[in-house]
C-alpha cells in the first residue's frame, strides 16, 4: 500500500464510521446496539489499522513516527468506554467518531495547518456531545456546551492568532525557525497558551469544573482521557514545531501549580463528578510537568514516552472512576456512604481506581506518577517535582475520603439514595476492566520489561 | 520459586484464599499462617546456624528502566520475617472469636505479605512497592474493625505514611537519576547505588529519606499519627503495628537511608542522635500523662522507638546489636501489651487506668501475663528487654558522639529508661492492684481463657528465652549489621 494512504488508515477507518453513523440514522428505527457496536467497531478497526502505519514518515503535511503511533494508540482506546456507553443512536455515534477523527487528525499533523483543522474537528463535536449526551437536566447541559464553546473558540482564535504572528515573522508554517523575534515569540506563546486552555492549566481552568460536572459521566470520562490526551499533544506538537527555551522554564512551574491548585480545589466538593473533574485538573498538572520536562531535557523520548504512559494508566482511571458514577448513579459523597455494603464488587472497583488515581502501589496511578516525578528530577526541576509531590498527597486525601466514605461510613438516614440507572451493566463492565487494568498496569515495569523497555528506546 | 519469593508470596496466596473461603476463611488464615512462620524459620536457619552474612539472593533480569525484581535477605531481614511471620500468627489466634467476615483476615494475611517483602527487597523500586502497600491493608483494618474514632485514625495514619514516604520516592529517584548519569547505567538496585555522588543536593536527598522513614519510626515531630493509630485499631490491628510495622522506619534507615548516602549520615549524626534523645523523653512524658491504657502503651513505643535509634546511631557493636534485638524484643513485648488491652477491652468496655482497679484478684492469670510484660518492656534483668536495653546503652556511652565532653545521649538514654518505669508501673498499680474505685467496670472482667493463655504463655516464654540465652539471637543479627559500625 501506498506509504501515505496506510499510514492514514486509522483516520479513514474513523472517517468511515462517521458516515456509517450518519447512515444509520436513515433505518426506520435504528437500534441502540448498532450505534454502539458501529462506534467501538470503528475504533477498534482504527486501533488494528494502527499496525499498518510505516514507522518514519515525515512529508510536510502528515507526520508519522512511533510516538504518533502512541498517541493514537491512548485517544482510540480512551474513546471506547464511551463509544459503549453512549446512548447508541446515530448522531451521538458520529459526534463521538467525528471528535476523535480529529483527535486522530491532531496525532499525525506536521505543520501549525494540519494542527489547527485538528483542533476544531475535535472540539466542534465534543461541544455538541456535551449538550446532547445524557438524560435529565437538560439546560444545565446546554450552559455548560455554550461554556465550553466559548472556551475552546477563544482558544482556536487565540492559536489563529499566535499562528499569524509566528507566520509573518518566519515565513513558516512548520518547524524550522532559527531564531525567532518578539513577534515570533509573542506568537508561539499564544499558541502554547490556546494548548494550555485545552487541558484546563490554572489559571485558564475556569470552563472545566463545570463542564465535566455538567455532562453525562460517560462524555467527562471521554473528555478527560481522549480529549486530555488530544490537548497534550497538541501541547508538545507546538513545542516540536517552534521549540522556545520558555517553555522550559515555564511549564514546570505551571505544571506544579495546576496540581496544587486543582488537588485543593477538589478537597472541599461535595458533588462527585465536580469533584473528579478537579481531581482531572489536578492529573493535568502532572503532565504539563511532564511535558516541561521533556521539553527541557530537549525533546527527549524517554520523557515522551512517559507521558505517554501516564496518559495510558489515567484513560483507565479517569474513565473507570467517572463510569462508576454512571453504573451506580450515585451523585455526592453523602450518598456514597455505606455503598460497599449494598454492592461490595462495584465498591471494591472503584476503590482501586481511587487508589490508583491518588498514585498509590501497586497500581498504574503509581508507576504513571512515578515516571513524571522522575523525569522532572532528571530535568533538574526538584522543587516542581516536590511541590507535585505535595499536590499528591493533598489530592490522596479525597481520594482516601472516598473510600472511607464507602466502607467505613454507614448511609445517614434514607440507604440506597438513587437506584442504579436501567443500563448500567455495561458501564460496570468498563468499570471493572478499567479497574483490572490500572491494576495490571502497577506491574509494568516489572512484567513487560521488553514491551516498555522497547518504548524507551 | 525461590524460598525468599515463597516468603512473600505464601502470605499473598493467603489473602486470596482467605477473600475467597468465606466462612472458613480463619481457618484459611490460621493454615497460612503456619506455613509462612514454617517458612520463615527454614530461612532462618542456616543463618543461626552459620556465618549469617548475606545469604540468599534472587537476582531478576532489569525490565524497564532498570527495575529489577530481587530479594535478598541476611539475619536482621530474615529476623524480621519471622516476627512477621510469628506476630501474625498469634493475631490469628488472637482474633479467633471475633466476628468478623473473610476481609479481615485476607487484609492480615496481605498486611503479612507486604511487610516481609519491604524486609526482603534488593531493589528499591520493588521496596517502595511493597512499603506502600502495606498501608492498604492497614488502613481497611483499622478503619473497618477499630474503636469508635477508627474512621479519623484511618485516613491520618495513611496519609502520614504517604505524604513521608512520597518524598522518600523523590529521593530515591533522586539517587537513581545521579547514579544514571554517573555511569549511564539505569538500575535501582541498592547495592549497586550505594555511595552515589549527590553534590550539592544531597542534603535535601538525605532530608527527604528521614521524612519517609521518621514519619513511620516515629521521630517526633512527625509522630502524630501514632497514638491515634494504636488507640483505634483493633487489637491484633496494634499487635502489627507495634510490633512489626514501627520497625520498618528503622530497618529503612539501616538498609537503605544510611548506606546510600554515607556522608550525610556522618554529618546529621548530632541532629538524628538529638531527635532520638527526644524521642526516649518526650515519648515516655507523654506516657505518663495518659488515663487511656492503651494510648500509653501506644506513646511507649515511641519512646522504645528512640531509644533503639539512639543504639543505631551509636555506631559500635554493641549498640548496633542491642538496637537490633531491641526492635525485635519491642514487637514481642508490646505486641502482648497490645493483646492484653485488647481482651481487657473486650470484656469491659473501656480501656481507661481509672476504669479498673483490683483486677489482680479477678484476673489473676491477666494480672500474671501483664506484669510480666510490664517487667519485660521497662528492662529488668532476666528478660529481653533488660538485654536490649543495657548493650544499646552501654553503646551509647562509648559512642563518639559527645556533647560538651559528656557523652550527652547515653544520659538522655538513661533518662528516658527511668521514666519507662515511671509511666508503666503506676499503670500497671492502677488498673490491677489498686483498690475498686466506685466507677469501677473491673467486676465485668473474667479471667483469660485457655487460647489466650496459651498466646501469652508463648509470648512470655520468649521473653524470658531471649532474656536468658541472648547470645545466639545476638550471633544472628551481628553479621548483617557490620555496615553501621564505624
Amino acid at each position: 500500500m501506498n506509504p501515505l494512504a496506510s499510514s492514514l488508515a486509522p483516520q479513514a477507518a474513523l472517517a468511515a464510521g462517521v458516515l456509517g453513523a450518519l447512515g444509520l440514522g436513515l433505518a426506520a428505527r435504528p437500534k441502540a446496539l448498532w450505534g454502539r457496536l458501529l462506534g467501538a467497531l470503528a475504533l477498534l478497526a482504527a486501533l488494528f489499522a494502527l499496525r499498518l502505519a510505516p514507522p518514519d514518515l515525515l512529508p510536510p503535511l502528515i507526520s508519522v513516527d512511533m510516538k504518533s503511533l502512541g498517541w493514537q494508540l491512548v485517544i482510540y482506546a480512551g474513546a471506547l468506554p464511551l463509544a459503549v456507553c453512549s446512548a447508541g443512536d446515530d448522531v451521538e455515534t458520529a459526534l463521538l467518531l467525528g471528535a476523535t477523527l480529529g483527535m486522530g487528525l491532531l496525532c499525525v499533523a506536521g505543520n501549525l495547518l494540519m494542527l489547527f483543522v485538528g483542533l476544531e474537528f475535535m472540539s466542534l463535536p465534543a461541544y455538541l456531545l456535551v449538550a446532547r449526551a445524557g438524560e435529565g437536566d437538560r439546560s444545565r447541559r446546554l450552559e455548560a456546551a455554550v461554556k465550553y464553546f466559548f472556551a475552546g473558540a477563544l482558544a482556536g482564535a487565540l492559536f489563529l492568532l499566535g499562528m499569524a504572528l509566528y507566520y509573518a515573522q518566519t515565513g513558516l508554517l512548520g518547524p524550522g525557525a532559527s531564531a525567532l523575534g518578539p513577534m515570533g515569540r509573542a506568537g508561539v506563546s499564544l499558541m502554547a497558551v490556546a494548548a494550555l486552555f485545552k487541558i484546563g492549566a490554572v489559571p485558564l481552568h475556569w470552563w472545566l469544573p463545570d463542564v465535566y460536572e455538567a455532562s453525562a459521566p460517560e462524555v467527562s470520562a471521554f473528555l478527560s482521557t481522549s480529549m486530555k490526551a488530544a490537548a497534550t499533544l497538541f501541547l508538545v506538537r507546538v513545542i516540536q514545531i517552534a521549540p522556545d527555551p520558555m517553555f522550559a522554564a515555564v511549564l514546570p512551574w505551571l505544571g506544579a501549580v495546576t496540581a496544587l491548585i486543582g488537588a485543593l480545589l477538589a478537597l472541599r466538593q461535595e458533588r462527585l463528578q465536580r469533584l473528579l473533574a478537579y481531581s482531572s485538573l489536578s492529573h493535568a498538572g502532572l503532565l504539563i510537568l511532564g511535558v516541561g520536562a521533556w521539553a527541557r531535557l530537549g525533546a527527549d523520548p524517554q520523557a515522551l514516552a512517559s507521558l505517554l504512559f501516564y496518559l495510558g494508566a489515567y484513560a483507565l482511571m479517569s474513565n473507570g472512576a467517572f463510569l462508576f458514577l454512571a453504573a451506580s448513579g450515585v451523585k455526592t459523597r453523602a450518598e456514597l456512604r455505606g455503598y460497599a455494603a449494598r454492592s461490595a464488587g462495584p465498591a471494591a472497583a472503584f476503590a482501586v481506581l481511587l487508589f490508583a488515581l491518588g498514585g498509590v502501589p501497586p497500581t498504574g496511578g503509581f508507576v504513571a506518577k512515578l515516571l513524571i516525578l522522575w523525569q522532572a528530577l532528571r530535568a533538574g526541576l526538584g522543587v516542581p517535582a516536590a511541590l507535585a509531590a505535595v499536590a499528591s498527597i493533598v489530592s490522596l486525601a479525597y481520594y482516601l475520603g472516598l473510600v472511607r466514605d464507602m466502607y467505613f461510613e454507614s448511609p445517614e438516614g434514607e440507604p440506597a439514595a438513587a437506584p442504579a440507572p436501567a443500563d448500567a451493566a455495561r458501564a460496570r463492565l468498563i468499570m471493572l476492566i478499567c479497574a483490572l487494568g490500572a491494576l495490571a498496569l502497577g506491574a509494568a515495569p516489572l512484567i513487560y520489561g521488553e514491551l516498555s523497555g522497547g518504548l524507551w528506546k | 520459586m525461590s524460598l525468599l519469593s515463597a516468603l512473600w508470596v505464601v502470605p499473598l496466596a493467603g489473602a486470596l484464599a482467605c477473600a475467597l473461603s468465606g466462612k472458613a476463611a480463619r481457618w484459611t488464615a490460621l493454615a497460612f499462617a503456619v506455613a509462612a512462620l514454617v517458612l520463615s524459620f527454614i530461612a532462618l536457619k542456616p543463618i543461626v546456624a552459620g556465618d549469617g552474612s548475606a545469604f540468599n539472593v534472587v537476582m531478576g533480569a532489569p525490565g524497564a528502566f532498570g527495575v529489577a525484581y530481587s530479594l535478598t535477605a541476611d539475619g536482621l531481614s530474615l529476623s524480621l520475617v519471622a516476627l512477621t511471620a510469628f506476630l501474625n500468627l498469634v493475631c490469628v489466634f488472637a482474633s479467633w472469636s471475633a466476628e468478623v467476615g473473610p476481609g479481615y483476615w485476607a487484609c492480615f494475611q496481605a498486611l503479612a505479605a507486604a511487610l516481609a517483602g519491604v524486609f526482603l527487597a534488593a531493589d528499591l523500586f520493588l521496596f517502595y512497592i511493597f512499603w506502600e502497600a502495606t498501608l492498604i491493608p492497614m488502613f481497611f483494618i483499622i478503619g473497618l474493625w477499630g474503636s469508635d474514632n477508627r474512621r479519623h485514625a484511618a485516613v491520618k495514619f495513611f496519609l502520614f505514611t504517604f505524604a513521608g514516604s512520597i518524598f522518600m520516592l523523590l529521593s530515591l529517584i533522586a539517587v537513581v537519576v545521579a547514579h544514571q548519569r554517573a555511569t549511564g547505567v539505569w538500575t535501582w538496585n541498592l547495592a549497586s547505588l550505594m555511595g552515589t555522588d549527590l553534590g550539592s543536593a544531597a542534603p535535601w536527598v538525605f532530608l527527604g529519606l528521614l521524612v519517609g522513614f521518621g514519619v513511620k519510626i516515629p521521630i517526633v515531630p512527625l509522630h502524630t499519627w501514632l497514638p491515634d493509630a494504636h488507640t483505634e485499631a483493633p487489637a491484633a490491628g496494634s499487635v502489627m503495628l507495634a510490633g512489626v510495622m514501627l520497625k520498618m522506619g528503622l530497618y529503612g534507615l539501616i538498609r537503605v537511608a544510611f548506606p546510600l548516602m554515607p556522608g550525610p549520615t556522618e554529618s546529621w549524626m548530632p541532629i538524628l542522635g538529638t531527635l532520638a534523645g527526644i524521642n526516649a523523653i518526650y515519648g515516655a512524658l507523654c506516657a505518663m500523662a495518659q488515663t487511656d491504657l492503651k494510648r500509653l502503651i501506644a506513646y511507649s513505643s515511641i519512646a522504645h522507638l528512640g531509644f533503639c535509634l539512639l543504639g543505631v546511631l551509636s555506631g559500635n557493636q554493641q549498640g548496633v546489636t542491642g538496637a537490633a534485638l531491641q526492635m525485635i524484643n519491642h514487637g514481642i513485648t508490646t505486641g502482648a501489651l497490645f493483646l492484653m488491652v485488647g481482651f481487657l477491652y473486650e470484656r469491659a468496655h473501656k480501656r481507661g487506668l481509672s476504669d479498673f482497679g483490683g483486677l489482680a484478684v479477678r484476673a489473676p492469670r491477666l494480672a500474671f501475663f501483664f506484669g510480666f510484660a510490664t517487667f519485660a518492656s521497662i528492662g529488668l534483668p532476666g528478660l529481653n528487654g533488660f538485654v536490649g536495653e543495657f548493650l544499646c546503652l552501654s553503646g551509647i556511652a562509648q559512642s563518639p558522639i559527645l556533647f560538651a565532653g559528656l557523652p550527652f545521649f547515653a544520659i538522655l538514654g538513661a533518662i528516658g529508661v527511668t521514666l519507662a518505669a515511671a509511666y508503666a508501673l503506676p499503670a500497671y498499680q492502677a488498673v490491677f492492684w489498686a483498690p475498686e474505685g466506685p466507677n469501677s467496670v473491673s467486676v465485668r472482667v473474667g479471667d483469660l481463657d485457655a487460647r489466650e493463655s496459651g498466646i501469652l504463655w508463648t509470648l512470655c516464654a520468649l521473653m524470658l528465652w531471649i532474656g536468658l540465652t541472648p547470645s545466639s539471637w545476638l550471633s544472628a543479627l551481628a553479621p548483617s549489621l557490620k555496615g553501621l559500625l564505624r
